[in-house]
């Protein structure tokens, strides 16, 4: 017979831990479960360690880290034991480091897919408190599937709800707001559950409520058995929490209370009791500096139900509070009630559908100065346990639908009691989160801005001549006077289809007779060039530019006029285009073979350099011959002079998949082949752009 | 000094002797034209051997024959400078200038000195003027775009280095500088090819790596950057901008703790190095220590009180750690110190 159950824990105390509104499953270890045969060395101890376990997880909620404890040392003897994983992973699911849980559930079920009935779903709440959606979702469904359709008729099973908060998770987690929140620290956090901060409108002090252990206060709340909560006060000295002290005796009761929120000028303060009358507001003057025996709130707010947060607008005229008082959509619920005329607080009026739901509202708190009420719900798009929303009035006065208000601020488990100051730039809440102080913790929200570029500082020398031996700059050459004869090459260096100017093209004059560059010009911006050269003569020109092709020719100046000492030359450049083809004039190779000749060197380091200089582009290098011999022959030369061509390219550092080679063989002459000078023209390597 | 005294005594002597030979006028003048220039070509010989008190004499000598000969006041400057006389080198070369305005090298020299007085203008014109003179030597144009750099004329810049180089080719400081002026023009790969050049002819240009590195952080090699950096910082281990810039490195990678490790060292190595200072607080922001960020940011401004940057970053840490009167305080004084973004930041605060 399968163990359910599906008990919803009451909210007595203000609230309960998320992961347990469906309880786990209370099996019992046995010696035969844990015991290894072959290893009787630890076991006494080991066992003992078991049973004091089970007895502090049976008593309850507020004893599981001390159960914990037990297993953890009792898990050192044998790690395999199915049922003990179970324990420790469910310890670990009512702490701060819920992120260990998964570990061990996991290998629980590993070692026993059968150990428990509710293993699915204690693996689903480990990985939705652990933001691992996608997997909580399949054990959600799993645990669901594991009953019968009877038992589903009889016992509402409620993980759709679960899922759906996974699914509404997903996406709070894709879009997060920008926050930083902190742990205010062990001053004021506590091993044990703290929350509900109320600051003092002077924001210097800080009432909250706290479950911890405390002299004369040893108590256990049979509820839970976690130790009965009492409010206690810090002071904020500069940035830091003071460390937290109980507060005035006498808003003391024997029983739970937590202070709820302190009137704007500081002399009321209102308190939870939940001694009275099904869990009461109550209300204490300061008379004199010392706070008087706390009196019920308004009768007609108050019932035989639960009253739990109270908050006022800030003239004091308004006010919320939440109950399960009649006219209730679903467990606690907020209500709304306005001073009238004779300054009485007028019947309580449920906010409605949109604003409650069937599952609990709570934690409600209204803006110091606007028209924004906050409280934490776990319905509407929770993403699990209690999330916090707001909602606004708008000049109509009608309050808007709930608005979450993302991860980080909310996550799977209960994150409650949400207090914003004025600016809307800090607020405190009560949230469990990685490393906390153990149990529920007080947390800082700060809201950032807009993400904001940092700016990083690199400095560079850039310049090297710092460096620089100084007598580098000194040339003793013995200076003499000469005559000027200083001739001049100029003009433009421009796109061949555009006519557009090319600026920064290099310009080199090469001296024939002496095989070398005699002189070098760049363009400049207007495309215009200016370099000195010895003699009217006629000289090789090479024309460089960025994403141009390069261009070699005879500049013939022997046939041009001189004016003021300048020869005009003029070039035009073909820019890099696909489909753009080059003929390269001057590639030799010897005869009939395909042995590149040594003068083919200045030719091939262009096409290297335009390839490197232009690194994204891609060539086809082509071979072509006269009509001289067999096709078939011809082919193979063409083939084999355009491979020598890119292996030479490869070679200077050129990749190799961004060269193919082909022979043509005499398919493409670009001259007459009847002619010996249309057959060398023919005889040719050219390259094709095939994509930049 | 005795010896030099001698020296110059004797070629007086010779000077003497020779004005007495009781020839023309106009033989005379040749005569002197031609002994002035044998001093001077001794002298240039004797500088070139490195004996520049021989020289320095010898271009007296010269000048003494003949005052109005402007090319041993120029090498006579060369040698005053290399004896850190600024003052008098100066007074030479204005002289070569005032007598021959055509001797380009003095313009150089002259530009020389006022590149090295931070007077960049002057000094760009007086480039000109020597290379306009013919002294087209690869020095003159590396200067002058040595000038344009600091200028901000980047494409002029360039221009020079590339005739530097022209005119000679293993000019590995022109290689540098022409890549960090394709780098401020945006032309990072072309940058990168022009310092692997430097470094090919000239290895012990340590800021080549540096240089080089930045670029490829351009380019998004960051691994490539950072053996660079690395290959610098091992060249030079107090190379503290260079280590300042892998910490940065690193920090674009999100390598956080490296980061850090190096702005530490460029502390250890700079106390005064706000830089390292900001970027180590910044660090620390990511690294959600924002008390220590709050602290080196404040240590920066406290080195540099018109560290726009660093305000702003302080903003961020302040932010971060809820203090937002004095993150909004922080972005005002960003804003006054001319961080324009700080403005968009502002609009939070109100």
């Amino acid at each position: 017979m399968k163990v359910i159950k599906i008990t919803i824990i009451s909210f007595l105390i203000l609230f309960t831990t998320a992961q347990f509104a469906i309880s786990q499953e209370d099996i019992k270890i046995k010696k035969s479960d844990f015991r290894i045969e072959i290893k009787e060395v630890g076991f006494r101890d080991a066992w003992k360690n078991v049973k004091e376990g089970e007895k502090l997880f049976s008593a309850g909620l507020g004893t599981f880290p001390q159960a914990l404890e037990h297993y953890l040392k009792a898990y050192k003897y044998n790690s395999d034991c199915a049922k003990l994983n179970y324990k420790i992973g469910v310890c670990f699911l009512a702490t701060d480091k819920f992120y260990h849980a998964t570990e061990y559930l996991e290998k629980a079920y590993l070692k026993d897919n059968n150990v428990t009935d509710d293993i699915h779903y204690m693996l689903a709440r480990a990985y939705h408190l652990n933001l691992d959606f996608e997997n909580a979702i399949e054990q959600y469904k799993a645990y669901y599937s594991s009953f019968s359709v009877k038992e589903l008729e009889k016992f509402e099973v409620g993980v759709d709800n679960y899922i759906k908060q996974c699914k509404y998770g997903m996406d709070l987690v894709n879009n997060p707001v920008r926050v930083i929140i902190n742990n205010l620290g062990e001053r004021v956090n506590s091993e044990y559950d703290d929350y509900n901060p109320v600051l003092h409108p002077n924001l210097d002090i800080m009432y909250f409520t706290s479950r911890r252990e405390t002299e004369g206060k040893d108590k256990r709340f049979e509820g839970d058995n976690k130790f009965f909560e009492n409010v206690f006060t810090s002071e904020q000295a500069g940035d830091v929490w003071k460390k937290a002290k109980l507060l005035d005796n006498k808003l003391d009761s024997k029983g739970n209370e937590s202070v709820l929120t302190i009137s704007p000028d500081g002399n009321q303060i209102y308190l939870y009791n939940g001694n009275e009358n099904g869990g009461d507001i109550l209300v204490s003057e300061l008379k004199k500096g010392n706070w008087k025996s706390p009196k019920p709130f308004s009768r007609r707010i108050l019932s035989k139900d639960k009253e739990t947060t109270i908050a006022f607008s800030p003239d004091g005229t308004e006010m919320f509070f939440v109950s399960n008082q009649d006219g209730t959509i679903g467990g606690m619920d907020l209500f709304y009630s306005k001073l009238d005329e004779k300054e009485k607080w007028s019947e309580p009026i449920n906010m409605g559908a949109a604003i409650n739901t069937i599952y609990d509202e709570e934690g409600v708190y209204w803006h110091p100065k606007e028209d924004k009420v906050y409280f934490s719900s776990q319905g509407h798009n929770s993403m699990g346990g209690f999330d916090v929303f707001v909602i606004e009035r708008d000049e109509e006065g009608m309050w808007s639908n709930p608005t979450n208000l993302g991860y980080p601020i909310n996550s799977p488990n209960d994150d409650i009691f949400f207090k914003i100051d004025e600016n809307g730039k800090q607020a405190y809440y009560s949230s469990v989160r990685d490393n906390g102080a153990g149990g529920k913790d007080i947390y800082k929200i700060i809201f950032l801005g807009e993400e904001k570029e940092m700016k990083l500082k690199t400095e560079d020398v850039l310049l090297a001549w710092n460096y620089k031996p100084v007598d580098d700059m000194f040339y003793h050459d013995p200076t003499e006077l000469k005559v000027d004869t200083a001739l001049f090459m100029v003009g433009m260096v421009t796109d061949s289809k555009t006519a557009e100017k090319i600026k920064l093209a290099k310009v080199e004059v090469i001296d024939l007779e002496e095989s070398k560059v005699i002189a070098t010009g760049l363009t400049d911006t207007a495309g215009y060039y200016q370099v000195k050269i010895g003699k009217k003569k006629d000289y090789g020109v090479e024309v460089t530019a960025k994403d141009y092709l390069f261009f070699v020719t005879m500049a013939q100046l022997s046939q041009k006029q001189v004016v003021d000492s300048k020869i005009q030359a003029n070039f035009q450049l073909d820019r890099i285009d696909v489909g753009a083809k080059m003929v390269l004039k001057n590639i030799f190779f010897e005869t009939n073979k395909a042995t590149l000749k040594e003068e083919s060197t200045a030719e091939l380091q262009r096409v290297a350099g335009l390839l490197l200089d232009n690194p994204t582009i891609r060539l086809e290098i082509s071979g072509h011959t006269d009509n001289v011999g067999s096709y078939r022959a011809n082919q193979k030369l063409s083939e084999a002079r355009a491979k020598s061509v890119v292996d030479y390219l490869v070679e200077q550092g050129v990749a190799k998949d961004r060269l193919e080679y082909k022979g043509y063989s005499f398919n493409q002459p670009i001259a007459d082949n009847n002619t010996a000078e249309g057959r060398a023209q023919n005889r040719r390597v050219e390259f094709k752009v095939l994509s930049k | 000094m005795k010896r030099i005294t001698i020296t110059f005594f004797s070629i007086f002597l010779a000077f003497i002797s020779f004005a007495q030979t009781g020839n023309s006028i106009e033989e005379e003048i040749k005569e002197l034209q031609k002994k002035a220039k044998l001093m001077y070509n001794e002298g240039v010989r004797l500088a070139q051997d490195g004996k520049l008190t021989e020289a320095h004499l010898k271009f007296d000598a010269a000048l003494f024959i003949l005052p109005e000969f402007a090319y041993p006041y120029v090498e006579r400057a060369k040698i005053k400078i290399l004896n850190q006389e600024i003052d008098l080198a100066k007074k030479d070369i204005d002289k070569a200038i005032e007598i021959n305005d055509n001797v380009g090298e003095a313009y150089y020299l002259r530009g020389y000195l006022k590149l090295l007085e931070n007077d960049y203008q002057n000094a760009l014109t007086d480039f000109t003027h020597a290379i306009q003179r013919e002294y087209t030597k690869a020095e003159a144009y590396y200067y002058r775009g040595l000038m344009n750099i600091k200028l901000n004329d980047y494409n002029s810049a360039l221009i020079d280095f590339t005739l530097a180089i022209d005119k000679k080719y293993d000019y590995a400081y022109a290689f540098n500088e022409r890549g960090s002026a394709k780098r401020m023009l945006g032309d990072y790969h072309g940058a990168i090819h022009d310092y692997t050049q430097a470094l090919s002819y000239d290895s012990t240009i340590i800021v080549a790596f540096d240089n080089r590195a930045s670029c490829k952080i351009k380019t998004g090699d960051f691994q490539g950057a950072l053996e660079d950096y690395t290959l610098a910082i091992k060249k030079d281990s107090v190379f503290y901008t260079a280590l300042n810039n892998r910490g940065s490195a690193y920090y674009q990678m999100g390598k956080f703790e490296s980061a850090l490790k190096d702005f530490e060292r460029v502390i250890e190595i700079n106390k005064e190095y706000a830089p390292a200072y900001n970027n180590s607080g910044i660090t620390k922001i990511k690294m959600q220590n924002y008390l220590g960020a709050e602290d080196d940011l404040n240590k920066a401004i406290e080195l540099d009180a018109e560290y726009g940057e660093a305000y702003m970053n302080r903003g961020y840490a302040r932010e971060f750690l809820g203090k937002f009167p004095a993150a909004c305080a922080d972005w005002q004084k960003a804003m006054d110190l001319g961080i324009a973004e700080a403005e968009k930041y502002l609009t939070e605060c109100e």
